[in-house]
């Protein structure tokens, strides 16, 4: 294990050292900062997974870190994975481009979080053990509910995963010249170390680690920002419409959010999808108990909301500060450039600039090795989330019936890291220059879609059946991909037919009605025997899942699987 | 595959504490979950639906309304999710305490 921590280090230390000068660097020369910065997160973090190995034998430790996680650390480790570099990055860089529309976004992201600690975390706990597919197939048919939900989780983890990767591929080749796929091998290597050897005790300190590091990081852009304009918030704004092409319209809703269906669809996706993420559903198996879950969601909202409330300060102040500065630009061979699309590395570096605009290399360095922490976080956690899907649900309980050891459940979970790692740089490669905003899109997509459909309805619905879950599980599932391919952002965009068959860019709005529906249908003529036994089995979940009796945390030590 | 017998389900759903601590929290659920939703689709409808307005100043300041009502939506997660935490540390975990000193022998 020495041996793949060494292997490790050289490959994540040398390219970046080695081309470490160009784009960025052009103007300041190598940013000395930035590189230590990034060499003392990779150390950091591979430190915690060092530390975290011995705690990785059982799966318990491996999947929930033994459940021994605070609630304060465990709402750092969900902001953790919940702000992933289209948060930081992203949000400000819609701003930037879109002004008022960019804080929509933000907020649609933020409320899913009062839906998942409404309805999710607290019954999620009490009934599961290891991943959201455990509650779902509670008292329905534990092979065909657990594929679905498996195959849910891993559609959204891969598409999530791709998206980030390209992200963090972008982001290092712009700030140091990297080729991007030593970039995006690095993340992979990385992720994959952080998963097989330290499991989710080391996902979850990488997790606060770059939470930590993130919210300190926007406070201080913030702060500067404020101070900037002598803490008036309107001179910000006022000077910003003055600044940015499109003048006063970005202070009002604008092209985004104009059209009513397009933009409840999107809605829908953000808030709904939250509340069906692979990853961020199996956080709340770390904790000791379902008054734990329910405390972390709520210190996780509030980071959430502070970040969100940043956001305007990151995308304005970059309109102000960044936009007269032709230094930021690609500028055209008449000194011409255009004030948001020439921005060099694309509209996503807006707060990476603004960083050196407003502290120079320190905090340029600083700043972009956050990105970089962000990015390793949350793809080490869905790259967690995927395992799991593949080894407790599809391997655990599909293939070996429940009879795997802990073992083999946890080696088969390290086989599948190492397999996710390898395929989603592959992705990350052939889609290179996919945008990255429709992957993340699809991913919420589907998880709005299929996941949460049938995790709400099999723990609220006493009529729900394993029939009905699956039906409707594939319904949304295989809805909202083909509503996605048929969409203009494929269909015309990548595809270059002429007209989209399918109006709006996200499929939500029909995808999660239809899903919800066919659960319904299905479900209720149902007259099977076993669809009988499920509805009267529906009393014995509900007791559990509001009073814990039963579920997990009253054992700690003692693995027992509801088998 | 349930560790509870069928038998002791019917009479811990009869029991006055769990049928209180189910209905009380089916409420706060159910209640804040649709305020939640209604407060941010109602915002998305308000977009649609008055673009312009948004866009003009609260009083004399310099801060247009939309901006000012994305500050206060977040300010309002935050304390929706404080309420529901508080309440149930307040008054859920005591019932579900008294329920499973009872039944979880």
């Amino acid at each position: 294990m020495r041996a793949l921590w060494v292997i490790t280090f050289l490959l994540t230390a040398l390219p970046m050292s080695a081309y470490a000068q160009t784009a960025l660097g052009v103007k300041h020369g190598p940013n000395w900062i930035a590189i230590g910065m990034f060499l003392l997160i990779v150390l950091v973090t591979l430190a915690i997974t060092y530390r975290s190995s011995g705690s990785t034998k059982s799966k318990v430790d491996f999947y929930t870190a033994g459940h021994g996680i605070t609630p304060l650390q465990n709402g750092l480790a969900i902001a953790g994975d919940f702000l992933s570099a289209a948060a930081f990055l992203g949000f400000a860089a819609l701003v930037y481009s879109t002004g008022f529309d960019g804080l929509v976004y933000a907020l649609g992201f933020l409320t899913g979080w009062p839906i998942v600690l409404f309805l999710m975390s607290e019954r999620l706990r009490n009934l599961g053990s290891f991943t959201f597919a455990d509650a779902a197939s509670f008292r329905l048919d534990r092979t065909s509910v657990r594929l679905v939900a498996a195959t849910g989780s891993l559609m959204v983890v891969l598409f999530y995963l791709v998206a980030q990767m390209i992200g963090a591929g972008k982001l290092v080749q712009v700030l140091f010249g990297v080729h991007y796929i030593y970039a995006i091998a690095c993340v992979g290597v990385l992720m994959i170390v952080y998963v097989t050897v330290g499991g989710m005790q080391a996902t979850t300190w990488v997790q606060i680690t770059k939470a930590v590091l993130l919210l300190a990081g926007g406070t201080l852009m913030g702060l500067v920002i404020l101070w900037h304009f002598d803490f008036s918030l309107g001179r910000l704004f006022v000077d910003a419409s003055k600044i940015h092409p499109k003048g006063t319209a970005i202070l009002a809703p604008g092209g985004l959010f104009a059209e009513p269906v397009s933009a409840i669809s999107l809605g829908l996706a953000l808030v709904f999808g939250t509340a069906g993420l692979p990853h961020i559903l199996m956080r709340f198996f770390t904790v000791k108990d379902a008054a734990a879950a329910r405390k972390s969601v709520f210190y996780a909202t509030t980071c959430v909301a502070y970040f969100s409330l940043v956001t305007p300060l990151l995308g304005f102040g970059a309109v102000v500060i960044l936009m007269p500065d032709s230094n930021y630009f690609n500028v055209g061979a008449g000194g011409q450039f255009d004030k948001v699309t020439d921005l060099i590395g694309g509209t996503n570096m807006a707060a990476v600039h603004l960083a050196d605009a407003l502290g120079g290399p320190a905090l340029l360095g600083f700043m972009s090795a956050v990105a970089f922490a962000t990015i390793l976080a949350v793809v080490a956690g869905l790259t967690l989330a995927g395992a799991s899907a593949v080894s407790h649900d599809i391997y655990g309980q599909v293939i070996a019936r429940g009879n795997a050891s802990d073992a083999e459940e946890v080696r088969v979970s390290k086989i599948a890291a190492i397999a996710i790692g390898i395929v989603a740089v592959l992705l990350a490669y052939s889609f290179e220059s996919q945008n990255v905003a429709f992957m993340a899109g699809l991913a919420l997509a589907v998880a709005a879609s299929c996941n949460f459909p049938v995790l709400a309805m099999a723990i609220f619905w006493r009529g729900a059946t394993t029939r009905g879950a699956v039906a409707g599980g594939l319904v949304g599932l295989t809805s909202s991909v083909l509503l996605v391919v048929f969409s203009r952002t494929v269909w015309v965009a990548v595809f270059h037919f002429a007209a989209a068959p399918f109006p709006y860019d996200n499929p939500a709005l029909f995808s999660m009605p239809l899903a919800f529906l066919s659960i319904w249908i299905f479900s209720v003529t149902d007259r099977s025997a076993r669809a009988k036994t499920e509805r009267q089995a529906f009393d014995a979940q509900f007791v559990q899942s509001e009073t814990g009796i039963g579920s997990f945390e009253t054992k700690p030590n003692v693995v027992r699987h509801v088998a | 595959m349930l560790q509870l017998s069928p038998d002791r389900v019917r009479r811990i759903l009869s029991d006055p504490s769990f049928v209180e601590l189910s209905s009380a929290r089916a409420k706060l659920r159910w209640g804040l979950s649709l305020l939640t939703l209604f407060a941010f689709f109602g915002f998305i409808i308000l977009i649609s639906a008055a673009s312009k307005g948004l866009g003009t100043n609260i009083g004399s300041s310099n801060i247009p309304i939309g901006i000012a009502i994305f500050f206060g939506m977040n300010i309002l997660v935050v304390c929706l999710t404080g309420f529901y935490v508080q309440r149930s540390n307040s008054r859920f975990d005591r019932l579900t305490c008294d329920i499973r000193q009872e039944w979880e022998r």
